[in-house]
């Protein structure tokens, strides 16, 4: 039975930890996410970064009827069928935003007034989902969501405010038989997102959160950049113009992880290192004593790719299991 | 409608972000499919269909096989529209029927590419006695020349096999980065050898190829003492539309690869459009190609001719040794080497099987490398299968698996008569493209809401789903089609025996058993139960 906790030796569960990582805005994804907790029996849900949609499609409005570009067609219905259109939309992780014609066009000139309007959204968006976490969540289940490159900084007062949400970016949290150190920044990417630094300082705040958990106690690491090299960070090669580079007829793939994660996950051996940031680069590895998981991201088709982690009383790894729901 | 303004001014705004936003367009995913094709082998395998089937053409065959791809490219067209990212088969199924059909499906694709990692290499080691007189050829050796005659006992084939194997093995144990670049320029090797051989057939005539026949088998009257000594020994010539009903199977499974770009799914614009046009310019690209290939092979030297030397050689070596020293099996490779005297040109040919099929391996490797990661991801296998080393990057747990025991089948296949055991390979990749059209098929029934049309009303969305079923529908009809043919030619395709039953029984029903015991195993030991990932969540 699933909510039973048996016994693998001497060791018995004292946490199931429910980790998903990278659902860009998608909403089907995050009330998946919420179910999880009763699904899965999960005693914490652990959403590691990444939560900020990447696309935004003007919904036109002229005459009562509605008009948008979904999934690459042009789409227009009734005002009245807002719901579905929103819907539909952001199954892809877009947000829908009602205006009129000459909106769109301000926009196109405006990237600053465009990237408000992201920013604006995002953090709406959040707001929402932690609204939605204190209706449905049971009381019993902690729910922590940190951010990651992608994550605006509008995002971190609406996490730091809500009641129900915890967002222990850069500090140790407490999960009962382990202590958790969470990180969302990543190292330099061609994109120039929101929170990069360069390897020595990422390995410098690394440090600076492991360094404070007291000698005996396990830890598990939540940084949403995978270890580099480690199988859980190939991703396509890019060109100078961000395009895949196309070698003996497939895409080349690369790792792109982190030296610096990698560095501490061999010097600290925490029991977990929870990932993400690759979407399609799911998987578990052993780096040592370490786990390494990433459960990858399927966003954009509504499903929530995620890892069940299993804690025993002494802070050691059960057990994981990677799902798709 | 949308008024014209207004669809001018619907669109997507993308912000800054990590990560692709579905770069691959058209010409990227056209080149993923065709580089999935062994494009070389047409020639060979043209020679192949000659010698299983008696009164063979391959003008209907090849239509025909495209015209099958065709159909099974809308079906997987709604699969990548629903699933829109890597994984295949094994990907579809589970998500759409039942993971247990996708755990037999992703496992028994891992055993079979092994075995054809194998076959592979045995098929190269075949070829090395026509490399070496290649090189005789262009090195004027005939100590060179004549090492390729000591190389065809069953031993030396094994060995060789193992050779072919360790190389693959050494260079898949380089990155990721290096071996694709490898595969690249040994891709290129290959086109760069079928370019040049259309272009000497082309350069020539009838005459002239009788006459290089003669000259190369030092016998004037060569061509045709082959085609006499072919009717003596009961080979049958001429065509029939019963034997080219018969290939067709045959010819689907050479086309096989040419829908792979759904492999890349994940990296496509617009992946329902852009698989749609890269795999229809594919296959016609592969039709007209083929075609003409075949076209010019029938005009320069002969259907006849053709006939003749495929089949003396398998039906009297002695007669055919009596005749020519060019290898019976070399089919449009054979012919090009001994109508051109470029040295390059010949060194081509000479390399091309064999550089080819190292290429087929590292592909095939990365693949079934692949299949054994998700099983090992979805705890099936052992976690330590995907373990990726420190300083190469690359699966060397899984790689080294694979190659133990595709060394092993490489023995069995050279020193044992594997052929009870294993024929019914050709069936099971049948079997895979019926997988595709039953996952299309069920995706309407079981998993709607992953290609619902946005935007549309309901009459117009269940129209749409049952346009998908059909589609899957004449996909499994298809591919139920080509599976009773290989079925009711099971004397050339592979006969149904107790053991070739079974082989393929415990391939099919390998990931179910496992499935079901590392359940097992995992319910007694801990609390987390296999059935969990697959779990479908409630959005509401």
């Amino acid at each position: 039975m699933l909510g039973s906790r048996r016994q693998r030796g001497k060791k018995t569960r004292a946490l199931r930890i429910y980790f998903a990582t990278d659902l860009h805005g998608s909403d089907v994804c995050f009330r998946k996410f919420l179910a999880a907790a009763k699904v899965y029996a999960a005693d914490v849900l652990i959403l590691g970064g990444d939560f900020a949609g990447k696309g935004l499609v003007p919904v036109l409005r002229e005459n009562g009827s509605l008009t948008a570009r979904v999934h690459g067609e042009s789409v227009t219905v009734p005002a009245t069928a807002w719901d579905q259109l929103a819907s539909d939309v952001n199954r892809a992780g877009f947000y829908p935003v009602q205006m009129e014609a000459g909106a769109v066009a301000a926009l196109d000139h405006d990237p600053a007034a465009l990237d408000g309007l992201f920013r604006s959204e995002i953090a709406g968006q959040m707001q929402r989902w932690c609204d939605l976490a204190a209706e449905r969540l049971d009381p019993a289940v902690r729910c922590i969501i940190t951010p990651g490159n992608d994550d605006p900084v509008e995002a971190d007062p609406v996490l730091a405010a809500h009641p129900r949400v915890e967002c222990p970016e850069l500090e140790l949290c407490d999960l009962g038989p382990v202590t958790m150190a969470s990180l969302g920044v990543v190292p330099t990417t061609p994109w120039d997102t929101e929170r990069e630094c360069s390897e020595d300082e990422l390995g410098k705040q690394i440090s600076q959160m492991l360094d404070q958990v007291p000698d005996g106690r396990n830890c598990i690491l939540n940084l949403h950049c995978p270890p580099y090299a480690s199988g859980l960070d190939d991703a396509p090669e890019l060109d100078a113009t961000l395009k895949p580079v196309i070698r003996g007829g497939r895409p080349s793939i690369v790792p792109v992880g982190s030296h610096a994660v990698r560095e501490a996950i061999k010097r600290y051996q925490p029991v977990v290192g929870l990932h993400g940031h690759i979407h399609e680069s799911r998987g578990a590895q052993k780096i040592g004593r370490t786990l390494c998981v990433n459960p990858g991201s399927d966003y954009s088709s509504g499903v929530l790719r995620g890892a069940v982690v299993d804690i025993a009383e002494d802070g050691t790894c059960l057990d994981f299991l990677l799902t798709t729901g | 409608m949308a008024s014209s303004e207004a669809v001018e001014s619907t669109r997507l705004f993308i912000r800054q972000t990590s990560g692709l936003v579905r770069e691959l367009g058209i010409p990227a995913a056209t080149g993923i499919s065709l580089a999935s094709v062994a494009v070389v082998n047409t020639f060979i395998n043209f020679n192949a269909g000659l010698t299983d089937f008696a009164k063979a053409d391959m003008y209907l065959p090849l239509v025909a096989a495209a015209v099958i791809w065709l159909v099974a490219m809308f079906g997987y067209r709604f699969l990548l529209r629903a699933v829109p990212r890597a994984g295949g088969e094994y990907v579809y199924l589970s998500r759409i029927v039942s993971p247990v059909v996708g755990a037999m499906a992703g496992l028994g694709i891992a055993v079979v590419f092994t075995y054809v990692l194998s076959t592979n290499a045995h098929f190269a080691a075949q070829f090395t006695p026509f490399m070496l007189a290649g090189f005789g050829l262009v090195f004027h050796s005939t100590a060179v020349a004549n090492a390729g005659n000591h190389l065809t006992s069953n031993w030396a084939v094994a060995w060789l096999s193992i050779v072919v194997m360790l190389i693959v093995a050494a260079l898949s144990l380089f990155r990721v980065k290096i071996v694709a670049r490898i595969i690249f320029w040994l891709i290129v090797l290959q086109v760069v050898a079928f370019v040049v051989l259309i272009g000497v057939l082309a350069g020539s005539s009838h005459a002239s190829f009788v006459s290089a026949f003669g000259n190369y088998s030092h016998n004037p009257g060569a061509y045709q003492a082959m085609i006499t000594a072919a009717h003596g020994n009961g080979v049958l010539f001429g065509t029939s539309i019963a034997s080219a009903i018969a290939i067709i199977p045959f010819m689907v499974l050479n086309y096989n690869g040419v829908l792979y770009s759904y492999y890349v799914g994940g990296e496509l614009r617009r992946p329902g459009r852009t698989y749609l046009y890269a795999s229809t310019i594919s296959i016609g690209l592969l039709v007209v190609l083929w075609v003409g290939v075949w076209a010019l092979l029938r005009a320069r030297m002969g259907l006849t001719f053709m006939q003749a030397q495929a089949n003396l050689g398998v039906a009297n070596p002695t007669a055919y040794g009596k005749i020519t020293s060019l290898s019976s099996v070399s089919g449009g490779l054979g012919y090009g080497m001994i109508l051109t005297s470029n040295p390059v040109a010949r060194l081509l040919f000479a390399t091309a099987v064999p550089l080819a099929e190292i290429a087929v391996n590292l592909a095939f490797l990365t693949v079934t490398t692949r299949v054994l990661f998700a099983q090992a991801f979805d705890r099936l296998l052992p976690i330590g299968v995907a373990k990726v080393g420190d300083r190469n990057h690359a699966p060397n747990v899984a790689i080294g698996i694979v190659l133990i025991i595709g060394c092993a089948f490489c023995f069995l296949t050279s020193l044992v008569n594997l052929g009870s055991i294993v024929a019914l390979q050709s069936l099971f990749f049948a079997l895979i493209l019926l997988a595709g059209g039953v996952a299309a098929l069920f995706l309407p029934i079981r998993r709607p809401e992953l290609i619902e049309l946005p935007g549309a009303s309901d009459d117009a969305r269940r129209t749409f789903l049952r346009k998908v079923a059909w589609v899957g529908g004449a996909t499994t009809v298809l591919a139920l089609f080509t599976v009773y043919l290989l079925i009711a030619h099971s004397s050339v395709y592979g006969k149904f025996s107790w053991e070739s039953i079974l082989t393929l029984v415990i391939v099919l029903g390998a990931g179910p058993v496992i499935y079901a015991v590392a359940r097992s195993i995992r319910r007694q030991r801990n609390s987390l139960d296999l059935t969990l990932a697959m779990h479908e969540l409630p959005p509401e």
